[in-house]
């Protein structure tokens, strides 16, 4: 049984089609990378999934149940997770509150959360800003406060939105081994990236969105090779700098 | 059964009126992203302008029209230039607290200036009727009726089919890429608030031959125009009309068969059930319903 | 301060404020320290749901449906009004059920319309209602003193009624706030689908806040009918004198703070009572006019309010002092360009 599969997923808005008849599985433990050009529809179909957006049809399975008419508290509390393109933090309240939020829906407790929450903060290295507005961090600093927010909801699934755009090429590539080691917890990962070279030396497979369709699924280097990959990213260039 | 008949046609051509009223509404609300919560006390201040323009020149409220909506205008756009447009990126608490904020201060203004008496316009076809179809038609209300479709149509039109409708649209689309785009988007903020309040201005104009106005009047014109905005959907022009008339029917009707006094009373109750049974607006047309806040 | 200096001066801002009616005041400045008190604990009660973003402009529905209830069972049952209290409490439960209507289908200013709405339906009702309520001639509080009916001859046992009530409220508070609601409350206010996407219920959490704050309101409606002997609904369900201008305190002190309406209501509640009272009668219509332009003035000077503002001004010199980066204002706009600063 894959932890997450879709059949059939489709979602317009207006009269455009931004996810058109996707199916595809996820198995527990993967890292799997989602790309393609802009406005493929890769955003909308974390959407989907994390349940932001209701599908106009087709069917998303997660750990073998139905989850297509669920609410996002619901698909969170069953294990999906997420962080945001545009990362969006509680302002207003410290980094530590931050991730005490998700921590507070099982655990009863304002205390144990807060000693939880610490830990989490430590063991992703940012439990120095534990006291810090996230609107005073830098952006590589808050990505990781949004994936330790992400964390606590204990995700089997998490979906990682274009957690490493707008690192520097040393941000990056101390975040690579960290979503690795995120894999390592047991938590299965599926990311949007544009920086393809970054994504393709940490996924286990790709996966390749253009135009709402799915046009190419694989291990990195067949995708790479493929020519109606080549064709939707021509005059593209894979980038691994600054966005 | 005539008495019915009678009575549902007030308020049917009494909705269009509201109808007008909440489109004001709705089109701010799109544009600028601002409740305005004095939207009734525009419509009052209108009213008023035409009672003292009848009271100092004998001034006919509908020629008045000429005059209140020019002047409504003025008055949107120096509300927006002078209060919205420096809190425009607070929070959206806090843009309810400022048009409050507008609305306490107007509603006492008014008071203030001209005291808690209920003003009317007393003019030669202020009862006057006619028959349609073995019904006695309100004169005034007909009018009314008609010059608020007649602003509607036109406001429809400009919004399709005009340069500026279209540059609405966009900035109530996507605010900043219609700014990227280089539409001066506080320019337009400005021609909408003073669009919104020329529309209540000319609607307080239309009902003065038959409403009495007092400076508290607002609120009650504002909460109408909130439950037809729901009710039909934001962002649709004619779900706001098809729901200026339902509550212009469903109010005149409870007015005349349940209570006079109760009229609001079942207007918010209708508003509640069909929040409850059909949140998306009874007509289903609501373009963005998560723009009205509906979850 | 040391900590035994701040406990003293804890122990002694107690000590004067249980002191106050002994102190010789006027009867002028104890009414005012009175409504004071009434209104610290309205805008606390207020705050509850606005720690979560709510912003309900209908809490004078919970206010007079209060001060009816308790009097309503006073004169036809001759129960005291401590029943009255536990009636109130009923009645505002209900209200607030209903009121939590809208809370599931709308949010935001559209919300805050809806309960705008209601106050004004609940207000017109209570005026239709004449064989219930008389009217607009309104209702009189049976002339029965002493502490079992909650009813005296002079203001010092309604200072303490009302100080006791307030005391109640600002816990409620703050218990509320340092609870697992306030968290997900305080979550949602910034941004309600982050916080819905970690798996928090939303909805539950805000018409349990929207709960507390009606009981909690509909007690001071009791007070109140208690204190001035005579009920109607114009002024039991104005909207000015206890929907808004309880928010009024909320915002002005900060509203995301258990002491900020604590503030605001010691702030504005003497100012409004001087403007009242400099005011003569035709002239009335001028303090809630010079409230519409305070709260506009508060809204472009203050976003967070008073509160806020303060930890800003000292928040901006410690960071500059620090580490040179720049200081960043308090949350402005729900999710709104918070991500993009970097990018």
């Amino acid at each position: 049984m894959s932890l997450l599969e879709l059949e059939s997923v489709r979602k317009s808005f207006g009269g455009v089609r931004a996810v058109d008849d996707v199916s595809c599985s996820f198995e527990e433990g993967e890292i799997v990378g989602l790309i393609g050009p802009n406005g493929a529809g890769k955003t909308t179909l974390f959407n989907l999934v994390s349940g932001l957006i209701r599908t106009d049809a087709g069917r998303i399975r997660f750990a073998g149940r139905d989850i297509t008419g669920l609410r996002p508290a619901d698909r969170s509390r069953r294990g999906i997770g997420r962080t945001f393109q545009v990362v969006r933090p509680f302002t207003g309240m410290t980094v530590l509150e931050n991730v005490m939020v998700p921590l507070l829906v099982r655990e009863r407790r304002v205390s144990a959360a807060r000693r939880e929450a610490q830990a989490a903060l430590d063991d992703l290295g940012i439990g120095h800003l534990a006291d810090r507005d996230p609107a005073q961090l830098t952006l590589a600093q808050r990505k990781r406060v949004e994936v330790a927010r992400a964390l606590a909801t204990r995700p089997r699934l998490l979906l990682l939105d274009e957690v490493l755009a707008g690192l520097n090429t040393a941000e990056v590539a101390e975040a690579l081994p960290f979503v690795r080691s995120v894999r390592e917890r047991g938590v299965t990962i599926l990311m949007i990236e544009h920086l393809v070279a970054a994504l393709m030396s940490v996924s286990d497979r790709v996966l390749v969105l253009d135009r709402g369709r799915l046009i190419a699924s694989g291990p990195s280097d067949e995708v790479q090779r493929n020519p109606a990959v080549i064709e939707a990213y021509l005059g593209e260039e894979p980038t691994n700098a600054r966005g | 059964m005539e008495l019915f008949l009678q009575t549902a046609i007030a308020g049917l051509l009494l909705g269009g009126v509201y109808a007008l009223i909440s489109i004001g509404l709705s089109l701010i609300f799109g544009v600028v992203r601002i409740i305005n919560f004095a939207h009734g006390e525009l419509v009052m201040l209108g009213m008023f302008a035409t009672y003292w323009l009848w009271r100092g020149f004998g001034l006919d409220p509908y020629l008045s029209i000429l005059i209140v909506a020019p002047l409504m205008f003025g008055v949107g756009v120096l509300i927006q230039r002078t209060v919205l447009q420096p809190i425009l990126s607070s929070s959206a608490i806090m843009k309810i607290f400022a048009t409050v904020g507008l609305s306490l201060v107007l509603q006492n203004l008014a008071l203030y200036l001209w005291g808690g008496n209920y003003r009317s316009v007393r003019v030669a076809y202020s009862t006057a009727t006619i028959k349609i179809g073995g019904a006695a038609v309100s004169v005034p209300r007909l009018v009314a009726f008609a010059v608020a479709l007649v602003l509607v149509a036109m406001l429809f039109v400009v919004l399709k089919r005009t340069m500026l409708g279209s540059a609405l649209r966009a900035v109530a689309e996507d605010r900043d890429t219609a700014a990227l785009l280089g539409l001066g988007v506080s320019s337009l903020y400005l021609v909408t608030f003073g669009i919104g309040a020329a529309l209540a201005g000319i609607a307080g104009a239309l009902l003065m031959p038959f409403t009495s106005a007092t400076p508290t009047i607002g609120v009650g014109y504002t909460l109408i125009a909130f439950v037809v905005v729901v009710l039909g959907g934001m962002g649709n022009t004619l779900g706001a009309l098809l729901g200026g008339l339902l509550i212009g029917v469903v109010e005149t009707l409870a007015g005349t068969y349940i209570d006079p006094q109760l009229p609001h009373v079942v207007v918010f109750g209708l508003f509640i059930v069909v929040l409850l049974i059909r949140p998306r607006g009874l007509f289903g047309l609501g373009r963005g319903t998560e723009e009205v806040g509906l979850r | 301060m040391t900590r035994f200096g701040k406990v003293g001066a804890g122990v002694f801002a107690v000590l004067v404020v249980l002191a106050v009616p002994y102190l010789g005041f006027s009867e002028f400045v104890l009414h005012n320290l009175v409504l004071i008190m009434l209104y610290v604990g309205l805008a606390s009660a207020w705050n509850i749901p606005a720690y979560g973003g709510q912003l309900s402009l209908g809490h004078a529905a919970f206010f007079g449906l209060g001060a009816y209830a308790s009097t309503l069972l006073f004169l036809h049952k001759d129960l005291s009004p401590w029943f009255g209290m536990l009636a109130a409490i009923g009645v505002a439960l209900v209200a607030a059920l209903l009121m939590s209507v809208p809370l599931l289908r709308l949010r935001g200013p559209f919300f805050t319309l809806a309960t705008l709405a209601m106050v004004e339906v609940i207000h017109r009702l209570a005026i239709y209602l004449r064989s219930l309520t008389r009217g607009s001639e309104g209702l009189t509080i049976p002339f029965k003193t002493g502490w079992a009916y909650l009813s005296f001859t002079s203001r010092a046992p309604y200072y303490y009624l009302a100080l006791g009530l307030a005391t109640i409220t600002v816990l409620a508070s703050w218990l509320i706030r340092r609870s697992r609601l306030g968290y997900h409350l305080r979550a949602a206010a910034v941004d309600e689908e982050a916080v819905t996407a970690l798996g928090v219920k939303l909805v539950r959490l805000q018409v349990a806040a929207l709960l507390v704050s009606a009981a909690l309101t509909s007690l001071f409606g009791v007070f109140f009918a208690q204190y001035v002997y005579v009920i109607d609904p114009d002024t039991v369900f104005s909207s000015t004198q206890f929907s808004i201008q309880p928010a009024l305190a909320g915002i002005i002190g900060g509203m995301g703070t258990v002491a900020g309406p604590v503030i605001g209501a010691v702030l504005l509640t003497p100012l409004g009572e001087l403007l009242r009272s400099s005011l003569s009668g035709s002239q009335q219509g001028l303090s809630f006019l010079i409230y519409g332009l305070v709260l506009i003035a508060v809204v472009r000077l203050l976003p967070g309010g008073i509160v806020s503002g303060a930890r800003n001004v000292s928040g901006r010199l410690v960071r500059r002092r620090q580490s040179g980066q720049p200081a960043s204002g308090p949350a402005r706009s729900v999710g709104v360009g918070i991500g993009k600063e970097d990018a």
